[in-house]
């Protein structure tokens, strides 16, 4: 998310490519260099397998 | 974690449980008996909860089920942004944003901090359905809006009270946006007066306890939560299970908008995919983030043991994959309010429908999908003040696999009652002429779908604007295993001095029948509203003729469908 200065309107509402939560502190790029970012290592993982055409993959979550 | 992990022993941990879920119940009954609106003191439309600092839910009331799985996505939100050292004791935040992790607009959540000794140790929360919201038209559902700004007043996570004063500022803002003050002023403050309740209440149970005791509880309640729901999850096989529905139309635009989900069942874990959906709507019927989390949430819910305590916990092993701009994470400023009501139990029963594939001897057939949302507002001759009232109405479930539909009962996101005619009449220049089950309306099945209801009234004695915010009216609730379709819903006008029933396509050249906003009815004009049914489970054939001849005894088959839907005689001596 990106605010202005003084916080007081939002200038961008940034979402997870992946799973579309709000990112608050940056995210992980999708690629090296891609605009696209993701909220979680997971998230890239499984947006990576179902782009290489993976019609099912089998991605355990993270346990907290 | 397995049982023997957990440090709290099963004793305290259920009492700690069932007195935070008490806590919440009571946090409800003080907003239905302090508010002023029919949608919270007579419909229940608000969900009471605690979280902990984070943001996690732990414990929640059962009212209603569309705030239930998506009141973390909201809390979370808020807590991102609040500077949690500036929180205070007495301080009350209240958030509707539908782009910051709200449900919809009229959706309005107020938390206040816990303390104990100075410490944060978590929220208590009351989310409820504020009947007026500003905005284009009376009641908040904007339902031909193509932005946010025709649906009201979006307010941001600000605090409405700092350190148990008013800040007069903020009451100033939001009262002076709404159409009805004070009516949006007793609800605000009930809404306060929940969360001071859970707050106080809360303090006292950690205070018992102890803040080590307690926060370990906690822990692992919600450890407790995902290992009931994994285990469960684990019954179901693994596989993807995919499954289409779609929303009508969207007020503006006479197409479909379509939900696909893949469920990717994992062992004891489930991905939710929606990406396959289609982009967001025009119109206001696009869901947020937080009530894609909710539907989807709520939908799983009902295929496993409703004795697992709800909590974050529980939600764990399923995650949800909504990619923004698309009908199930809007992206500012498309308009969504239609979202949480109608497009909820779209996106529910879809992923129904794509887990019936795995576990068919737990998922019912589709309820009628439609809360039938109508809108009104207007001078009142009798008062002289503005009023406005959101009202719905309930509809038939789905067939189930061990039993018929129910009857009457608000969809699977609502579980609010319906405003009872007496109410209806007393506060509203409305006259009721008819409120009946709808016969025939429930789709036929070895298990039938419930009924649906209709509800006849006429305008008294002045102009009232009305709004409708529905769906299935031209496509009808699915039926499962070869369960039949359900009826659709309809909603009807008939102008004084006319003897015709007309559609707001026919009346008033509206592109939708089941999504217009701004009509205006004068005195003895007449509005018919009718709900869908359930679908059918199973194949008719094998329905037992002792519950044919019941709904026929009953009314709630006629002969004729009888002899239609399950080929045999409709009544006695009758062949």
């Amino acid at each position: 998310m990106r605010f202005a200065d003084g916080g007081y309107y939002i200038e961008e509402y940034v979402k997870c490519a992946n799973c579309g939560v709000l990112i608050y502190d940056g995210g992980i790029p999708v690629a090296p260099g891609s605009q696209d970012v993701v909220c979680s290592d997971w998230c890239r993982e499984w947006k990576s397998q179902r782009a290489a055409g993976s019609d099912h993959p089998v991605l355990p979550l993270p346990r907290s | 974690m397995n049982a023997a992990a957990r440090q709290t022993d099963m004793v305290t941990l259920n009492v700690i449980d069932s007195t935070m879920v008490a806590i919440c119940r009571e946090m409800g009954i003080v907003l239905m008996k302090t508010s002023y609106s029919t949608i919270f003191n007579e419909g229940l439309d608000f969900t009471c909860a605690i979280a902990d600092p984070d943001g996690e839910m732990l414990a929640v009331a059962d009212y209603c089920p569309a705030q239930i799985g998506g009141m973390p996505v909201v809390i979370k939100a808020s807590v991102k942004e609040l500077a949690v050292e500036d929180m205070q004791p007495g301080d009350v935040i209240v958030h509707n944003d539908p782009y910051r992790g709200g449900l919809h607009t009229p959706e309005h959540t107020f938390f206040q901090p816990i303390f104990v000794d100075g410490e944060l140790m978590g929220y208590a929360v009351a989310i409820g359905h504020v009947s007026e919201t500003g905005g284009s038209v009376p009641g908040g559902f904007a339902s031909e809006a193509t932005e946010i700004f025709h649906e009201g007043l979006r307010v941001p996570p600000v605090k409405i009270k700092r350190a148990g004063k008013d800040v007069d500022d903020v009451w100033k803002l939001l009262l002076a946006n709404v159409r009805t003050p004070r009516q949006n002023y007793g609800d605000y403050r009930a809404l306060i007066s929940s969360v001071d309740l859970g707050q106080a209440r809360i303090a006292d149970l950690i205070t018992k306890y102890g803040k080590a005791t307690f926060r370990q509880a906690c822990r692992d309640l919600l450890d407790y939560s995902e290992d009931r729901m994994r285990a469960e999850l684990s019954a179901f096989p693994d596989g993807k299970y995919s499954f289409d529905d779609f929303m009508e139309d969207d007020g503006i635009v006479d197409q479909r908008f379509h939900i696909r989900v893949d469920c990717f069942v994992q062992d004891d874990e489930i991905i939710v995919d929606f990406s396959r959906s289609d982009k967001q709507a025009h119109g206001a019927i696009n869901a947020t983030l937080g009530v894609t989390w909710s539907a989807s949430f709520n939908a799983i819910l009902h295929l496993t043991d409703p004795a697992i305590p709800k909590n974050s916990g529980c939600f764990r092993p399923i995650k949800v994959l909504a990619p923004g701009g698309t009908m199930v994470n809007v992206d500012y400023p498309a308009p969504e309010v239609g979202g949480n009501t109608e497009t909820h139990p779209r996106i529910a029963y879809t992923v129904i429908g794509a887990l019936a594939q795995a576990v068919p001897d737990r998922a019912p057939a589709t309820d009628a999908g439609t809360h039938c949302n109508f809108l009104f507002g207007g001078n009142d001759p009798r008062s002289g003040e503005y009023y406005v009232c959101y009202d719905f109405l309930s509809a038939g479930w789905g067939g189930r696999p061990f039993a018929d539909g129910n009857n009457a009962v608000n969809c699977i996101n609502g579980n609010c009652r319906m405003i009872p005619t007496e109410v209806f009449e007393v506060r509203y220049p409305w006259l009721v002429e008819e409120f009946a089950l709808v016969p025939d309306s429930g789709g036929a099945g070895k298990y039938r779908g419930g009924l649906g209801v209709t509800k006849r009234f006429v305008c008294r004695d002045a102009p009232i604007t009305v709004s409708h915010m529905g769906d299935r009216h031209k496509t009808a609730p699915w039926g499962l295993h070869g369960g039949r379709e359900a009826r659709t819903a309809e909603l009807r006008i008939m102008r004084a001095g006319t003897k015709e029933w007309l559609s707001a396509v026919e009346d008033a050249g509206k592109i939708s029948p089941s999504k217009f906003a701004g009509l205006t009815v004068q005195p003895g004009d007449r509005i018919s509203l009718t709900t869908g049914g359930g679908g059918g489970w199973g194949a008719p054939s094998e329905r037992d003729a002792g519950s044919i001849d019941e709904d026929l005894r009953e009314g709630w088959v006629t002969a004729d469908a009888v002899r239609g839907d399950y080929g045999r005689a409709g009544a006695e001596g009758d062949d």
